[in-house]
């Protein structure tokens, strides 16, 4: 180590205490943004839902009629987001009741459960695509790898047979080199050819995703004696076992150790190991990396692949938790979970903890949409568009402080610049 | 420390003599090869196939032109040659210009070879001819919704960012033009409306890129996300209880007199809703006002080196403002011309389409009448993946879908390094 270690290291964000208090910090924003993402989510509730309208419609028609009108609102928007709440965190009354008698634990901690199986694949796939990001690497086609690693983690769970010692990590690295095969396509056309590699990874989603249904379709993969888009069940001893017992009907799984060993590995990665530091010099400053010999093109197909991997161990593990099979919509519902695991990474501002924090609080989301689209008809989608506003503010933190009239920073180009087409 | 790390030495690189002609001249020798030899050689000697040219709509050009039969073994063979020589002349030319230009001739070769071989009789197929006309017709819609988001896409590089949010401004086009569109029978309002929805959809594009200086493809894809998942709330919340907001809304074909009578051309260029004779006004118009006004000079310079032209007095920021919002009209217009050839809104149904018409205008150079020729490819080999099936060809509907995407990655990674963006596209520019 001598005057060839580059000059300009990425610039780390330390904070102290105190600063996590004022209104420069990033938590400050983010909490901030969230009420600013709810907020829209309101309007959005308010001016779409028939009843609500009804009941403005109706403003002069009586005395009673603006009271009426402003209950109403507050009623449906609140109901849409009360039930978003106790359908991904808990029923404060059934927790209640569980504790006092002890009773029905399975149904009152349900909705945490729900929200931790949830979060499990999008921990992982979340955290392939920061640590993309803190090289610089936009990796949108994290959603088609995650379905090439869940067909390829589905045909070794359902078409191999043999103890689950050797199934279950079989099945994890099928799913692995899955994700992998995807990545390094664009990976390795960006290294060499330049291709930008948004537009490549766009358009390998949609050929994964038609080799999705082409896959379980198919005369090998498909379930036996069904006609529809579904494949094989994954042997037992191919599927990660729920944390709880099959009997207790909470689904989270050994699945959470898998994310959570993401994350740790991923801290390790990208603060610890020689290459981690690579990945993060040629994305704070490309110019300072190649001056100080680390090949852009190595780092760059090595991205793809640790993010790719991760993204196939993500459909794998959702594969082999939930459904234990693949279908045509396999992680595609829902703006598809590679783009909410970039509105994650971007939220968690591509930290390890922060991704973590993130895909909780976005898998709470995910979850609640769904309650809160069987209690009150509000469609889930609600919750994506609210993920993508929240983003779109945390994207931009001085707008946020300009909004709410804090002491606003210099505006600062965001460290991610991702530079046009060429190489 | 203001001036925006322009990649010098990626310029330099492109003026290079580079081993990517080459390879580009192998792919298309070997498409050619494979063309000769599967759709050739493949196909038995005595299989005909037949192209005919009849109108869809008979009483637009009431004249009937005969069928072409040729032998489809023997033609293919030669299709094939002539891709092998393409390529063979370009191996040992390595030509500075026209690559481009010879790749989309045996793009559109192959996939005329491609059809009679799926169309042969004797063989598989129930429908032993091709229609020319109708495959023209076909593909044109498509690729007038590819123009619509490259020419988008080309106002908002020409003048430095890169606005990959096209797919959204479509879809909002399409919903809100549909739901116009439904309401009032009159796709001028549809198409006013759709303008509206995607310019403010380029407004806050660039409101966040260049106001706050957000990454631009950041901002962009965020968009698509928020307004495909909006889209499909709107759609269940209103569109489902309230389906006469999403009625049946095919644009009207208005046929120009005589011209539309002309055989092959007239169906295909004179014999369309009135969202593709504004495309072709707008390529028109657009490449004038880039390439030959006061206005397009200020563009390209800011596009090329934003703090030279601010030196000489351009408002670096407005220019930018301006054409970024331009370019979202300008697709949600196409938004609303895809809705208008679908018939309705539906969710997801764009499918990536915005981020080919992307690859298009890179295909085309930046420049109008190349986004044209390349929408003209794109269109063609979506309309067939969607089409092909017809002919029962023994490839399953799911592997011919990818083929459009596929041939947009073999474009994007094939040609990017031979083309040259505007210089500054994408890096974001602050005034000291």
């Amino acid at each position: 180590m001598t005057d060839t270690t580059p000059s300009v290291t990425p610039p780390k964000t330390r904070h102290t205490a105190l600063v996590w208090m004022t209104s420069q910090s990033p938590i400050v924003v983010t909490v901030l943004a969230l009420v600013l993402g709810f907020f829209v989510g309101a309007i959005i509730i308010i001016t779409t839902t028939p009843a609500v309208l009804d009941a403005w419609r109706g403003l002069f028609h009586s005395w009673g009629a603006p009271g009426h009108a402003i209950k109403v609102t507050l009623d449906n928007v609140g109901a849409a987001y009360r039930s978003m709440f106790t359908g991904s965190v808990f029923d404060p009354s059934q927790l209640w009741h569980s504790i006092t008698t002890g009773k029905g634990f399975d149904a009152s901690l349900t909705p945490i459960s729900e929200t931790l199986t949830y979060a499990t694949p999008l921990i992982i796939v979340s955290t392939g695509v920061g640590i993309a990001f803190q090289t610089g690497i936009f990796n949108i086609g994290a959603n088609g790898q995650a379905v090439l690693g869940g067909i390829a983690g589905g045909v070794a769970g359902s078409m191999l047979h043999m103890p689950m010692i050797l199934h279950l990590p079989v099945t994890l690295i099928a799913g692995i080199a899955g994700g992998m095969v995807c990545g390094v396509i664009p990976g390795v056309l960006k290294a060499f050819t330049g291709a930008h590699e948004v537009i490549v990874t766009i358009m390998l989603n949609y050929v994964v995703y038609a080799f999705l249904l082409f896959a379980v379709l198919s005369t090998a993969f498909q379930r036996p004696g069904q006609s529809n888009d579904i494949s094989r069940t994954m042997d037992p001893s191919a599927q990660l076992p729920p944390l709880f017992g099959s009997t207790s009907g909470l689904r989270v799984s050994y699945g959470i150790f898998i994310a959570l060993a993401v994350v740790l590995f991923a801290w390790w990665f990208l603060d610890r190991s020689s290459i981690g530091f690579d990945f993060r010099v040629t994305g704070a400053n490309p110019s300072a990396a190649r001056a100080s010999g680390i090949s852009s093109r190595t780092v760059i197909v090595l991205v793809f692949l640790v993010s790719g991997g991760l993204a196939g161990l993500a459909g794998v593990v959702q594969a082999a938790s939930t459904t234990h099979y693949v279908d045509g919509g396999f992680l595609i519902g829902n703006a598809g979970i590679g783009f909410t695991a970039i509105t994650i990474a971007l939220l968690g501002r591509n930290r390890p903890m922060g991704i973590l924090l993130s895909s909780l609080l976005f898998a709470a989301l995910g979850v609640g949409g769904r309650t809160m689209q069987a209690a009150t008809g509000i469609p889930l989608d609600l919750a994506t568009v609210i993920q993508s506003i929240v983003v779109l503010f945390v994207a931009t933190p001085v707008l946020v402080k300009e909004i709410f009239r804090l002491r606003a920073a210099k505006t600062q180009a965001v460290q991610l610049a991702t530079q046009g087409w060429g190489s | 420390m203001s001036i925006a790390p322009a990649p010098a030495e990626t310029k330099l690189a492109t003026f290079r003599p580079s081993g990517r002609t080459r390879v580009i001249s192998i792919i298309m020798i070997l498409i050619g090869l494979f063309t000769a030899l599967a759709f050739g050689l493949g196909s038995v000697a005595s299989a005909h196939s037949s192209l005919t040219f009849t109108p869809v709509n008979l009483t637009a050009a009431p004249w009937h032109l005969g069928t072409l039969t040729v032998l489809t073994r023997w033609t293919n063979v030669i299709l094939g040659l002539i891709m092998v020589a393409l390529g063979a002349e370009m191996y040992l030319r390595q030509p500075r210009r026209g690559v481009m230009g010879r790749f989309g001739v045996v793009a559109v070769l192959f996939l005329l070879a491609l059809l009679l071989w799926a169309s042969r009789a004797p063989g598989p197929s129930q429908v032993g001819y091709v229609n020319v006309t109708a495959v023209l017709i076909g593909s044109s819609e498509v690729a007038m919704v590819l123009v619509f988001g490259a020419l988008s896409g080309l106002m908002c590089e020409r003048s430095g960012v890169v606005n990959i949010a096209i797919e959204g401004q479509y879809i909002g086009g399409a919903f809100f033009g549909s739901v116009i569109a439904s309401t009032t029978h009159d796709f001028f309002f549809a198409a006013i409306v759709g303008a509206v929805v995607g310019g403010l959809l380029g407004l806050l594009l660039a409101f966040l890129s260049l106001r706050y200086l957000v990454d631009q493809i950041i901002v962009g894809v965020v968009i698509v996300t928020m307004i495909s998942s909006l889209s499909s709330y709107l759609n269940l919340q209103v569109l489902t209880p309230f389906p006469q907001y999403n009625t049946g809304n095919l644009a009207p074909n208005l046929a120009i007199p005589l011209l539309s009578k002309i055989p092959i051309i007239g169906p295909v260029f004179f014999n369309q809703s009135a969202f593709f004779y504004l495309m072709l006004v707008l390529v028109g118009v657009i490449s004038f006002a880039l390439f030959k006004t006061r206005y397009g000079l200020h563009v390209r310079a800011v596009g090329e080196h934003p703090h030279a032209a601010a030196t000489v007095g351009i408002n670096v920021v407005r220019v930018r403002y301006i054409n970024v919002v331009l370019g979202g009209a300008i697709a949600g217009i196409g938004g609303v011309a895809f809705m208008a050839s679908q018939g309705q809104f539906q969710p997801g149904y764009t499918s990536g389409l915005g981020y080919i018409a992307l690859a298009a205008m890179i295909f085309g150079r930046w420049r109008p009448s190349g986004a044209v020729a390349a929408s003209v490819i794109f269109g063609l080999s979506v309309y067939l993946s969607d089409n092909l099936q017809t002919y029962s060809i023994p490839i399953s509907t799911e592997i011919l879908g990818m083929f459009p995407y596929i041939i947009t990655i073999i474009v994007v990674a094939g040609l990017i390094g031979r083309v040259r963006a505007p210089g500054a596209d994408g890096i974001p520019y602050r005034h000291e």
